[in-house]
């Protein structure tokens, strides 16, 4: 008997041990001296989750504003509501996807076609002479915290009537495009409901729709316009005592858009097949003073930057001149056209411009005491170094690089993911709560077929 | 009741070990005494513990126990509120021993079979470390044919050959997500061999006291051909060339043992040991595919480990209720880490580590012995950003192993 009770004390023992796993406290968390019961998020297509060329469910699902509130809701963050595509229109606007690479190893895309959330196309007037063709998509109605409008710019957040000209912004609003009932300008849109966060990220459009373009078709905002219209609405997104956090715009050499064709590549492609050429040619701007409209025929350098979107299979094709048919960006007398690269000087131009609307938004925040997410820093230094994080090795490159999606200007999930945790790092201090961070390797990046 | 306090208070000064991926389980006896041995003359299993002690065995062994271990530990990403855990699985190391020498003669032969390299560990495929690893099985087989003679009544010594069969399993997640998504996915698998040998001296020289010095080599084990299997998305397989195999070398460090044994009475046996780890062998785990491509680089992994020390202690008490079938043991001890500060990867969440066992002996029949053993290991928490990977957060881990074995002797 008395074995018996060895035995049995000896299992009980075994037994309880065996039962407990290893408790790890996790810091305890805490919403410091911000209010999340109401997050607004403020801004364009990287705040709506915009990806891959579109706008669609995935990427609505997985924008920053929406990964910063999920963990807002850790330390008393109220619901987040996103403007979402249905399941039956998941596609949303249709987007870019990877469908292979060819034999030299570029990348083959292909559009979405199917799902998507279109409703037509309005011709709507600019004036008593022009009018421009405005896509929209189906309406949403219903709760909004998420209020990022592809496309916007800071200037146009104070549009009357930019509902008419956006179908982003139109498939939130009550009326339908053209209508005068759309005439609420953005930025009293967002602000009508009351809140007690904010995330601003307007102000990338100002530079980056002038720079995707090659410095074609679009203007940087005025600097002055820029500052008074940041002042504005900051004032108004803090005008009832809420708090927020606003970032940065990133210096546009720093996404794949631009770094993915080169030019020292694209003649290596042409000297392939006509080794005899040396220099490709481009209509380029003669001063990097924005005032100046002057441009002139050069050799293409290192220095200018090529879009993305640029067609290679053009380059040589025959094009008819005074002087006879010449292959097109071989000679000077057939340029690559300007809106193909972001030249030298446009460069700079645009470079100067971001600065200066950092520097106002930097002045601005701190006046009001938000935080700042300093994107610009930040993508700048991925740019150059990389980041590891989860073992994962993460950069700028296009497709490869693991942050950007294949538009080379949006992110992929995995990089909304990253920017999200940067925003709750500059919340975190400036406010001194502890958001927690979200894992990186929880989210993906380009998928491949 | 008080002898059995007494049995307890003493076994807890000394403090314990098992380090890195070593894998201190190679006998019933004396995994119920704190891991002790090279000190002892207990059974077949100072093949193992002490190749000079063989000989001084009063009789011939055949045994075989096994030790299933659950690892289990948890990781907490730093800055986040998430916690991820190793799935239950249970790893079986086990040990055989077999002991022959004539009553008379002054030499014993002996071999063993023992796993004293291993570790199973899987985090599964949704957890925040996942491109660093997802599973590990790491197993490492000795057969060590031994030999030993008794110079003296006091002095023995003893020297064995290792061979050593190692087998390896590792996943990891590949971060290239394909249509639906999903990860892409590194399978490296496969299996190899190294050698070694082991010696020890054993002395007695006082009636209540025992000495041994045991020394077990380096074993690099070499994988030579193993499988590398990569998942991934169809228009990227030209980038991981399939078939393929890798090369790796693993070197499994070698420990320098001292223990003691003292006697104070025929009821009461006491032991303590400490051993020396040569982990500073292990630089760094490398993996030579046979094609590499643009993509798919051999991979080096720095892990720089450090030399380390187990201290440990034990004691037997034979005869409860006078009833002299039946042995209790208790130990434990303390054993310092061998992955530095910066180095720690979530294969072996190393760390600073105590443990604590408890023991039963049987002896079911007058050449049969029963033993029971349990363990349970307490790795302290360790908060860590790899360097190699940045990947950042605490570590926590227990670990469980019961055992079993049993002896037949005559």
């Amino acid at each position: 008997m008395n074995k018996l009770k060895h035995i049995l004390i000896l299992t009980a023992g075994i037994a309880g041990l065996a039962a407990c796993k290893p408790e790890i406290k996790t810091p305890a968390v805490s919403r410091g001296s911000a209010d999340f019961t109401r997050y607004i998020a403020v801004g364009n297509s990287l705040t709506s989750g915009y990806a891959d060329g579109g706008l669609y469910l995935e990427g609505q699902l997985n924008s920053f504003p929406s990964i910063i509130a999920q963990q807002m809701q850790q330390v008393g963050g109220g619901a987040f509501v996103q403007p979402l595509f249905t399941e039956g229109q998941s596609n949303g606007s249709g987007y870019l996807k990877l469908t292979g690479f060819n034999s030299s190893g570029l990348p083959i895309l292909d559009t979405v076609k199917d799902k998507l959330a279109i409703r037509g196309i309005v011709s709507v007037p600019t004036n008593a002479t022009t009018a421009i063709k405005v896509t929209t998509y189906t309406k949403y109605t219903g709760d909004i915290n998420n209020y990022g409008v592809p496309g916007i710019k800071l200037t146009t957040a104070f549009l009357a009537g930019y509902g008419n000209l956006n179908g982003y912004y139109e498939r939130m609003l009550p009326g339908e495009a053209p209508s005068a009932s759309n005439s609420t300008a953005y930025i009293d849109f967002v602000t009508a409901k009351p809140f007690t966060f904010f995330s601003n990220f307007l102000g990338n459009n100002d530079a980056l729709s002038y720079a995707t373009n090659g410095g074609v078709g679009d203007v940087l905002t005025d600097k002055n316009t820029f500052a008074t219209l940041y002042n504005q609405a900051i004032a108004k997104l803090t005008a009832t005592g809420a708090k927020g956090v606003v970032a940065t715009i990133p210096d546009v050499t720093a996404i794949p858009y631009f770094n993915a064709v080169t030019p020292a590549a694209l003649l290596a492609g042409v000297q392939k097949s006509a080794p005899t050429v040396t220099s490709l040619f481009v209509n380029a701007k003669s001063s990097a003073d924005a005032t100046s409209t002057t441009y002139a025929v050069r050799e293409l350098t290192n220095s200018d930057y090529m879009v993305l979107t640029f067609p290679t299979a053009k380059l040589g094709t025959l094009v008819s001149t005074p002087y006879g048919n010449l292959p097109y960006g071989l000679t000077k007398y057939t340029p690559i056209d300007n809106q193909y690269v972001l030249d030298q000087n446009e460069v700079a131009m645009t470079q100067d411009y971001v600065n200066a609307y950092n520097t106002t938004i930097k002045t601005v925040a701190a006046s009001k005491s938000l935080a700042v997410c300093d994107i610009y820093s930040f993508f700048n230094s991925i740019k150059k170094n990389g980041l590891t994080e989860d073992g994962i090795f993460l950069n700028a490159g296009y497709i490869t690089g693991g942050l950007f999606s294949l538009d080379g200007v949006h992110l992929t999930p995995r990089g909304y993911a990253v920017v999200a945790n940067e925003f709750i790092k500059a919340i975190n201090t400036q406010y001194g709560s502890t958001i927690p961070k979200v894992s990186v390797s929880q989210y993906r990046a380009v998928k491949f077929p | 009741m008080r002898k059995l306090l007494l049995l307890l208070f003493m076994a807890s000064p000394f403090m314990v070990s098992a380090q890195g991926f070593q894998v201190n389980l190679a006998g019933q006896k004396q995994i119920g005494m704190g891991h002790t041995g090279t000190g002892l003359v207990q059974d077949g299993a100072a093949v193992f513990f002490n190749p000079g002690a063989v000989a001084m065995l009063p009789q011939n062994y055949v045994q075989a126990g096994t030790s299933p271990l659950l690892f289990k530990s948890v990781f907490n990403g730093t800055g986040t509120t998430n916690e991820y855990r190793t799935a239950n699985k249970i790893a079986t190391p086990f040990e055989g021993y077999a002991v022959y020498g004539p009553k008379s003669a002054p030499w014993k032969v002996g071999l063993g079979v023992y796993t004293p390299f291993g570790g199973l560990t899987d985090w599964g495929s949704n957890w925040q470390g996942k491109y660093v690893l997802e599973s590990l099985n790491l197993k490492s087989i000795y057969f060590q044919p031994t030999l030993s003679y008794k110079i003296t009544n006091y002095l023995s010594i003893g020297a064995g050959f290792v061979y050593d069969r190692g087998i390896v399993d590792l996943k990891r997640a590949i971060p290239l997500a394909d249509a639906n998504g999903q990860d892409g996915q590194a399978k490296l698998s496969g299996s190899g061999h190294g050698y070694g040998w082991n010696a020890g001296i054993f002395l007695k020289p006082l009636e209540k006291l025992s000495i041994g010095v045991s020394y077990r080599s380096k074993v690099t084990t070499t994988i030579s051909k193993g499988d590398a299997i990569f998942t991934i998305p169809s228009s990227l397989q030209a980038m991981f060339p399939q078939p393929n195999t890798f090369y790796a070398s693993i070197p499994l460090p070698a420990t320098t043992s001292v223990g003691l044994g003292y006697y104070p009475n025929k009821q009461w046996t006491i032991a303590a040991d400490a051993s020396f780890v040569n982990w500073s062998v292990y630089k760094s785990l490398d993996f030579d595919y046979a094609n590499n491509t643009s993509v798919l680089a051999d991979t080096h992994s720095p892990r720089d480990y450090k030399n380390a020390v187990s201290l440990r202690g034990g004691a037997e008490y034979k005869g409860i209720n006078n009833l002299s079938k039946w042995a209790i043991r208790a130990g434990g001890g303390y054993t310092s880490a061998a992955a530095q500060a910066g180095y720690v990867t979530p294969e072996v969440p190393d760390a600073k580590r105590y443990y604590l066992t408890a023991g039963l002996g049987y002896k079911a029949a007058s050449h049969l012995d029963i033993d029971f053993s349990f363990e349970y290991e307490h790795l302290f928490s360790r908060t860590q950003t790899n360097m190699e990977s940045n990947l950042s957060g605490t570590f926590k881990s227990n670990v469980y192993i019961p055992g079993i074995s049993l002896a037949y002797h005559w």
